[in-house]
């Protein structure tokens, strides 16, 4: 399966698909980061895993969606298609992964951190560490909107963008602190307001049991959409 | 490898490809997918190397290593022809060394030697299909299934395809391929699975009665009268070829094809189907009008037009036509007398047509 994920892994990088949520991932990070401001740590990621949402949703859907569909009917003929399903989203998450590092890698350059103390005197290292939570709860949730986007699920590049879309916009809309049904979406919007808070554990646990549950939920959809589609 | 029952659609409400497929291949067995365009065969195909999950039913005892040879191989891929075989071998999972011995080896094979360092989309289309061909076969497969592995691929590698299915069957392996470019008459002993609407059928061998492959040039404006009277012997038309510019005087066989490079819309009905010269319904007779004939290295060059006749016994005896090539190589493939790709106009033009037939031995 390793070899899969490579092979997918490459193909999307050669052909330059990548380019494009790349690209906008940057700017869009520029943007945030280059306003002159310094934020504490988990402000500034809180905001980041918010605002790479959906570059990295895009970006499974690219990447899933770049191989031709015979090839990946091929690949399901050699290793299976529990594994080549599994496959696609490691591939997509090591391609997330490699996004993630470079948006927390960004602000430091650029001076949009400030290592002063969070609330409650809070250490700003502890602040970082809630910044890569916030982003690790963030991945596998848009990894698995992507997929759920991705053509052998959609079989169209308009429903596909139809998917992507309101997922993306869902999980902003049914994040806010306000909603009726929060529980519908990934808690990215959620992540975002508590890290700017003393999160308690009990609290982490919460978020992090219904990002997984989410995540679970959606990737158990995109198997079963699978199944008849190869 | 069993189908127990199959039933496959690809939509919740649409119709239903094919309708309770019962069939059993085992170990050293090969069978031979017919069936018209739109029949199933590809389906079926998929089905049975796991590419699509019936709807109903299930395929029990699939083997554990399968090869897959789509119809068409999914060139649009930003790999070198060297690259994207390694790595399909190590998705196989070959160790590293064992896969580039695989790789070398088949590359060396297929006569992809050259084209190992080419891009995948700058390949052609026989060339492509030979990757797909290679691919297949990196992990000796248990089943190996092939769609249409004759499309596009020259005379050497065709003879290839004949060669690798005898190693995968001495290897206790199975073979399904589908055909309807005739080439299976390379495989004796193949059972032969027919898919009419859905349904799948196995023919009842015709006893082993020898044929041969005998490819013949007649005039092309008399082609459709020579087409009737093969048929009328009992002879079975196989394909035909676009005609080309009249030959010098006293040749015996006619100039090139005037059409080079481009593949005649070569579309061939399901076997056993009988019609009259000219009544085509589906693409016979344009390949023969419109169409031109790529392939400078089959048959005979000297064939401007060409149909390929079986025949179950006795000669084609028609007056005026020259025998261009005869390949005797062709054993003993059963299957009825009856059309199977035709053509037949009487606007066939000048010049001569070439023909080539299968006859009784």
């Amino acid at each position: 399966m390793i070899a899969l994920v490579r092979l997918r892994l490459a193909g999307f990088v050669r052909t330059g698909r990548a380019l494009a949520p790349v690209l906008t991932g940057l700017l869009a990070l520029g943007v945030l980061y280059g306003g002159g401001g310094a934020g504490r740590p988990a402000e500034v990621y809180g905001v980041s895993a918010v605002l790479i949402f959906p570059v990295l949703a895009w970006q499974t859907k690219i990447l899933l969606d770049v191989e031709p569909d015979v090839q990946r009917r091929l690949a399901r003929v050699v290793v299976g298609p529990a594994r080549e399903r599994a496959a696609g989203l490691l591939a997509a998450l090591v391609a997330g992964l490699a996004v993630v590092l470079v948006a927390l890698a960004m602000p430091w350059p650029l001076g949009a951190v400030s290592l002063a103390g969070g609330p409650a005197g809070r250490p700003a290292l502890v602040g970082v560490a809630l910044g890569v939570w916030a982003h690790l709860l963030a991945l596998p949730a848009a990894v698995a909107l992507g997929a759920l986007a991705s053509r052998p699920i959609t079989r169209s590049a308009g429903y596909g963008a139809a998917v992507l879309a309101v997922g993306v916009v869902g999980v902003v809309v049914c994040g806010l602190s306000d909603s009726v049904v929060p529980w519908l979406v990934p808690p990215v919007m959620a992540t975002a307001r508590a890290v700017t808070a003393p999160v308690t554990p009990g609290a982490g646990l919460l978020l992090t049991g219904w990002a997984a549950l989410w995540v679970a939920v959606a990737l158990a959809g995109y198997a079963w959409g699978r199944r008849t589609r190869a | 490898m069993r189908l127990d029952g199959v039933w496959l659609r690809y939509h919740r409400h649409g119709p239903w490809v094919l309708r309770q497929v019962d069939a059993t291949i085992g170990p050293g067995e090969v069978a031979v997918v017919l069936g018209r365009n739109g029949a199933g065969k590809s389906t079926l195909l998929q089905l049975a190397a796991g590419v699509l999950r019936p709807s109903r039913g299930r395929v029990v005892d699939r083997p554990a290593t399968v090869g897959w040879v789509p119809e068409r191989f999914p060139a649009d891929q930003p790999f070198t022809v060297g690259d994207y075989l390694a790595a399909m071998g190590r998705v196989a999972g070959l160790p590293g060394a064992a896969a580039d011995r695989a790789v070398r080896e088949w590359v060396e094979r297929l006569g992809l030697t050259r084209f190992s360092d080419v891009r995948l989309p700058q390949l052609s289309k026989g060339t492509a299909q030979k990757v797909g061909l290679a691919q297949a076969l990196l992990r000796p497969p248990g089943l190996l299934v092939l769609d249409e592995p004759w499309e596009g691929l020259d005379a050497a590698a065709r003879e290839l395809v004949p060669e690798m299915i005898g190693e995968v069957l001495a290897g206790g392996g199975a073979v399904l391929v589908s055909d309807h470019r005739g080439e299976t008459v390379r495989l004796p002993g193949a059972r032969r699975w027919s898919v009419t609407d859905g349904t799948l059928t196995e023919e009842a061998s015709s006893g082993g009665s020898a044929v041969a492959v005998v490819e013949l040039a007649v005039p092309a404006a008399g082609l459709a009268a020579a087409v009737a009277r093969l048929r009328a012997d009992g002879h079975q038309i196989l394909r035909v070829r676009e005609p080309a510019v009249p030959p010098a005087a006293g040749s015996p066989a006619p100039a090139p094809a005037a059409g080079p490079g481009v593949e005649a819309p070569d579309e061939s009905p399901a076997p056993g189907r009988s019609g009259a010269p000219g009544t085509e319904p589906d693409g016979g007779w344009p390949a023969l009008a419109g169409g031109s004939v790529a392939e400078p290295d089959g048959g005979s060059p000297a064939l401007a037009c060409a149909s390929a006749v079986e025949s179950d016994g006795g000669s084609p005896g028609l007056p005026g036509a020259s025998l261009a090539e005869v390949d005797g190589g062709a054993p003993d493939v059963p299957g009825p007398p009856g059309v199977e790709g035709g053509a037949g106009s009487p606007e066939a033009g000048a010049g001569r047509a070439g023909v080539a037939s299968e006859v009784g031995r």
